[in-house]
């Protein structure tokens, strides 16, 4: 097992790397000069020189490249192109809990809809509830995210007015003024991620359900309720947990889109910012972040799969 | 389709090759599956005809500008005032086009990548499998944004970007395939009779493959669409002329409240054929006996 | 006082003001009236006009009779959005290049001086100051008690020390400002003295200026060391009306009341929180929601303007907006083709290339093109003198121009070309950014009605746009300025040969010039810019946009309108309503 493990982090670090590389190599294929950009209409000459020689844009592509990546073994993820040069990681690190909040929302929501709805399905075969459960997990599935944080904002924003439409605030500044803001993002979000854990949680349960030991909880009169409550989740929870690797990627897929329409500065937001600006070194950051978290999830998962699942050979 | 790669593929029962019977048994009874048959089947058809029966043409701008729907314009009018149905209608050409093409090269470049590593096995195995490793580190919707960044927008350079993003799904499930595939007996009497590897690839291990794939394929249609309309949305789409779904609604979205027309019927158009494609794809895979683990 | 009148005190006073000798270097003021601790309207006005900065903007504003507003008390707190921006990407005076940056900083941070809305140039952080006879030297006393945000006392080392960073162009981008400033000495702790290499009327009054300057913003020596630079640019420190009290990029900026601020008058509101709003549907949702009280940042949305204008909590304020936004066409491409504009016109008008370029401008239907793509908000255009400049503005070049909409002429021009409805013209593409791809979309469709020619929209991020079209690698581009205030900011910085946005970047061997290169308009521009006389550098002005407007330096489109848009919950006196500013300090909770 603590061979696997090791095996397993070693290639992890080894896509790490790939990413990195390919990461910067490619951005340098991108069409645009941040220099323009960033100097707007206020360019001079020697202005764009200066900039140009201070970013180290000056030197070969390689030597750059071999600087990079010596910093950011460092911690150094360098520093925005814009404005006031941000350090990258400070801006990471600032987007971070915007983005992780929104995840976390949005997994509870959608585990809030989800396990009733697929324990209901499962317990009520074929019935109208299971109907419409599949009903709204296929919904769900097929809504466009982006599409479902317009229709909120016009209705629980513009309409009603009950939330705000845009904007974040952390959990410092108090815990009604964060999760107001967070809500109609949150259900953007975990609207479609329920859908799947539904229809997840519906099949392990029947499956679990049909499992001898279940046969024998149930002639030994045990109630329903202990029954599917006590056994039968527990037992279909278990594949649910190996979905949180499919989570991240549906999360952070769902936050570049629906970040962007509720100007929430996560991850998803500092990426598009960072594409649309040609901001290299914050595109860098993000997307190495990004992939982290997922390499680290699906290892996460691997190994969780590993331990509840003793057929899977550690070769 | 996000299954653990490096895992050895559990021993699988070996679908058999669908019997159109079966085919046919689950499609009558399955309600939702022929709804999707005939809505999918309508928007086709209103693709193809699209040039024939659009009252307007997709991009004549007037000064009716975001007239609610009436009898003139059923659907209501843009914020240019270009007929919103005809612009739907034209979209449909073009949202379907790209589920499909995207699909259809993502599919045919992931097979063979994923054929040939199974198939062969040894370093070409290890040199695809790292691959797609690599790519599997990102979500596939943030490779699109990112190609899309690197490539520029417009219809060709999208469909390259999602095709590209989907490929390690294709690649990772032809292998796990082929790997169980090729311990079976049909395919070692394939070698003894001296048949040449393409051949066997192609003749005898392919179509005995192809159910889980044309169950992503289908699966995958849909979030192409879905892939495009983001895309679209976040300004990184099919250029600004080309009236695609995701495209009507991120232009008709600084409109939304002077004109709800604009932000639900493209949005309906989007759920109702990847509703259909789905439910679809559900009757195929119970059809077709594929199993979520091989997906 | 009715419009009319107003109007034609502005003409007098614009005349007044335009009154004087060139030659001399206090152009015709007495001494004392640019000396002491504040500077005249009429002073004010003068050395504008002499520094090529006035226009009817700024003389209007005055004028209009001090409006019985009920005082709004003091403190309170104000939620503001900064329209079509998704972050403040800086504060740091050294490193802004937005309007809208400056906006806010010029709450936080002081300059030496600050023009009012009544134009009189009053001393900011400046107290009194002096001026030689030759107009080369200004001794400026500073005021006195002055402190930073974080307690560090002001005085003159911190007016070197800004000079020192402003002049270096490895530390700001806005060196070129102050070029003009052979050197500056400290007389003593509070006291000044600037040198010019030449005499320059506006030195006070844009070099010195805090808001529109940003080369003597003031910046805080302490604040930078124990900040660095990064923070600084966030949450600088200043001496102004509001410090900074939190700043998270892309989420919002809260400023608070500056308790020790010199002016005890002001600021009256204690607190404003400051959040970017990116998207029309929630800056209109947070405003009619009362989440937000005020609009500060990027011009508001053209299809708000009417819904905020029916909402009755609201009130929305238009005036004519200084800008002008164009096609512009690449003249080195094949179908357009001019490789020289110093011919006159009717012999231009036989070349094919200019053909095409002067139908597509001919074809522009500006008054469609502002009814369908701006809303009916904005005013067509001829030339880069926009309306806001009053007195130079020509309203006879819509009739008069080569360029005015004629769809017949233009037509008759492209089948005279070759390209008869359009035939034969190959697919072209009109570069836009993401923010302006609607209008681009009714100028193609407007090109494709009046001419039958295909063109594709390319909506390109402002990064790539603008290198494509420094380098000259674009067939049609939308776009242009804003925040000029004076004919130079459109003649000499877009239509000369020179000018800085004219294919800086271009492969000069290829393409001998950018975009437009006329002799004659040149002259007239360089010579306008030197000419006292305001009847006779309006004739110059005048000569120069008709020649780029006739010979078609590119298709003028329309001038937008600027626009702000507050609750009535929110108290904006006139004094407040600096054109492109918001004078937070001023406003106060009604």
């Amino acid at each position: 097992m603590a061979a696997y493990i090791l095996r397993r982090l070693i290639g992890a670090a080894l896509v790490m790397i790939a990413v990195a590389t390919l990461v910067f190599f490619m951005l340098r294929l991108v069409p645009g000069d941040p220099i323009a950009a960033m100097l707007a209409e206020a360019g001079s000459d020697e202005a764009r020189e200066a900039l140009t020689r201070k970013l180290g844009f000056d030197q070969p592509l390689i030597v750059q490249y071999f600087k990079w990546f010596g910093n950011m073994l460092q911690g150094d993820l360098g520093a925005s192109i814009y404005g006031s040069n941000q350090p990258v990681s400070k801006i990471i690190v600032e987007a971070l809990p915007r983005t992780l909040s929104l995840a976390f929302l949005s997994f509870v929501i959608a585990l809030i809809i989800a396990i009733p709805a697929g324990i209901i399905a499962a317990t009520r075969k074929n019935s109208a509830a299971d109907t419409a459960v599949s009903l709204f997990a296929f919904l769900g599935l097929s809504m466009p995210d982006f599409w479902l944080a317009i229709l909120l904002i016009i209705v629980f924003a513009a309409n009603l007015q009950w939330l705000p439409a845009i904007g974040y605030e952390p959990l410092s500044a108090g815990l009604w003024p964060w999760l107001s803001h967070l809500i109609l993002p949150s259900i953007a979000i975990g609207t479609g991620f329920s859908a799947i854990i539904a229809r997840m949680i519906r099949s392990a349960m029947l499956e679990v359900l049909n499992a001898d030991y279940m046969r024998t909880a149930a002639s030994k009169g045990l109630p329903t309720r202990i029954i599917l409550l006590r056994h039968a989740f527990p037992n279909a929870l278990i594949p649910v947990i190996t979905v949180i690797g499919i989570a991240f990627a549906l999360l952070i897929s769902g936050a570049v889109v629906v970040e962007n329409v509720f100007a929430i500065k996560g991850l998803g937001r500092v990426l598009i910012q960072g594409i649309q600006n040609r901001d290299y070194p914050v595109v860098q950051g993000a997307v190495l972040v990004v992939s982290a978290f997922f390499v680290l999830s699906n290892l996460l998962v691997d190994l969780l799969y590993a331990v509840i699942d003793p057929r899977i050979r550690y070769s | 389709m996000m299954t653990d790669a490096t895992l050895e593929p559990i021993p699988a029962d070996i679908p058999q090759a669908p019997k159109r019977s079966r085919m046919r048994s689950v499609f009558s009874k399955d309600r939702k599956a022929q709804f999707g048959i005939i809505v999918l089947g309508l928007f086709i058809l209103g693709a193809l005809l699209a040039p024939l029966i659009a009252p307007y043409d997709p991009n004549e701008m007037t000064l009716d500008m975001m007239g609610s729907p009436s009898g003139e314009h059923i659907l209501g009018t843009d914020d240019l005032g270009r007929d919103l149905f005809s612009r739907i209608l034209w979209g449909t050409q073009i949202s379907l086009f790209v589920g499909v093409a995207t699909v259809a090269i993502s599919l045919f470049f992931g097979v063979l990548l994923g054929v040939l590593a199974g198939y062969y096995g040894g370093w070409i195995d290890m040199i695809i499998m790292r691959y797609i490793d690599l790519q599997w580190a990102f979500p596939n919707f943030i490779i699109a944004v990112y190609l899309v960044a690197v490539f520029g927008t417009g219809l060709l350079n999208v469909i390259v970007a999602i095709a590209l993003a989907f490929l390690d799904d294709f690649a990772r499930i032809a292998r796990s395939m082929v790997l169980t595939l090729k311990e079976e007996q049909f395919v070692d009497a394939a070698r003894v009779q001296g048949f040449s590897d393409i051949r066997i690839m192609v003749f005898h291990i392919l179509p005995n493959a192809m159910a889980p794939i044309i169950v992503q394929a289908t699966v995958s249609v849909s979030y192409a669409i879905l892939g495009e309309a983001s895309l679209s949305f976040l300004g990184l789409g099919v250029s600004a002329d080309t009236p695609t779904w995701g495209l009507i609604l991120a232009d008709g979205r600084s409109f939304i409240s002077q004109a709800w027309w604009l932000g639900v019927y493209p949005g309906l158009a989007i759920m109702l054929v990847v509703l259909s494609i789905n439910f679809i794809g559900d009757a195929l895979r119970d059809a077709l006996d594929v199993r979520d683990a091989d997906i | 006082m009715t419009d009319k009148d107003l109007h034609q005190r502005a003409m007098e006073e614009l005349k007044d003001a335009y009154d004087f000798d060139h030659r001399d270097p206090l152009y015709g003021l007495n001494r004392d009236d640019i000396r002491g601790d504040t500077i005249s309207r009429r002073a004010t006005l003068r050395l504008l006009a002499a520094g090529g900065a006035l226009s009817m903007a700024h003389v209007l504003p005055g004028l209009r009779p001090g409006a019985a507003m009920a005082a709004g008390h003091s403190g309170g707190a104000l939620d503001c959005a900064w329209s079509g921006v998704g972050e403040i990407v800086t504060l740091d005076p050294a490193q802004i290049n937005q309007v809208l940056q400056f906006q806010i900083a010029s709450n936080v941070m002081s300059g030496l001086m600050h023009i009012d809305n009544s134009l009189v140039a009053q001393g900011d952080l400046a107290e009194s100051w002096d001026v030689s006879e030759d107009g080369l030297m200004y001794t400026i006393k500073l005021r006195e008690g002055v402190t930073f945000h974080n307690g560090d006392a002001f005085d003159a080392d911190d007016v070197v020390f800004t000079f020192n960073r402003s002049s270096d162009p490895e530390q700001s981008i806005h060196s070129r400002v102050i070029g003009n400033v052979a050197q500056l000495e400290k007389l003593s702790d509070l006291e000044v003295r600037f040198t010019l290499k030449r005499p320059q009327a506006s030195f006070l009054t844009k070099a010195l200026e805090r808001a529109s300057g940003r080369a003597m913003t003031i910046v805080s020596r302490g604040g930078i060391e124990a900040l660095g630079l990064a923070q600084y640019g966030l949450t600088p420190v200043g001496t102004g009306p509001f410090r900074v009290t939190s700043h998270q990029q892309g989420q919002n900026l809260v400023l608070e009341k500056f308790a020790d601020y010199y002016d005890p008058e002001r600021p009256k509101l204690d607190k404003i929180t400051i959040t970017p709003v990116d998207g029309v549907e929630p800056l209109a949702a947070a405003m009619e929601a009362g989440d937000i009280q005020y609009i500060g940042g990027n011009p508001v949305p053209a299809q708000l303007v009417d819904r905020f204008k029916n909402n009755s909590d609201l009130t929305v304020d238009v005036k004519p907006g200084p800008g002008f936004q164009s096609v512009w066409m690449n003249p080195w491409r094949d179908y357009m083709k001019v490789t020289d504009f110093n011919k006159p016109i009717e012999e231009l008008k036989q070349e094919k290339g200019f053909m095409v370029r002067l139908a597509i401008a001919k074809a522009l239907n500006r008054d469609l093109f502002i009814q369908q793509g701006r809303l009916g908000n904005g005013v067509p255009a001829h030339g880069t003198i926009n309306p806001a400049m009053g007195f130079y503005f020509d309203e006879t070049l819509a009739e008069t121009s080569e360029q005015a909409y004629d769809p017949e002429g233009a037509k008759a021009l492209m089948a005279a070309a070759g390209y008869p409805g359009g035939d034969g013209f190959p697919e072209i593409k009109l570069q836009t950014t993401p923010n302006t791809k609607r209008d681009g979309q009714v100028v193609a469709n407007i090109l494709k009605q009046v001419l039958g020619i295909s063109v594709a929209v390319d909506p390109k991020d402002f990064s790539v746009g603008i290198e494509e079209f420094q380098k000259m690698d674009f067939d049609l581009r939308l776009g242009g300025s804003g925040g000029d205030y004076d004919p130079d900011d459109g003649l000499v910085d877009w239509m000369q040969t020179s000018s800085k946005f004219n294919g800086p970047t271009r492969d000069k061997e290829a393409m001998p010039f950018g975009f437009f290169s006329e002799a004659d308009a040149d002259a007239a521009t360089d010579e306008q810019s030197v000419t006292a006389s305001p009847e006779a550098r309006r004739e110059l002005v005048q000569a120069a946009n008709a020649i780029t407007s006739n010979k078609v330096a590119c298709g003028f489109l329309y001038h937008p309108v600027d626009i702000l848009v507050y609750s009535n919950a929110v108290n904006v006196p006139a004094d407040a309503r600096i054109p492109g500013l918001h004078e937070l300090d001023r406003i106060s909770l009604a």
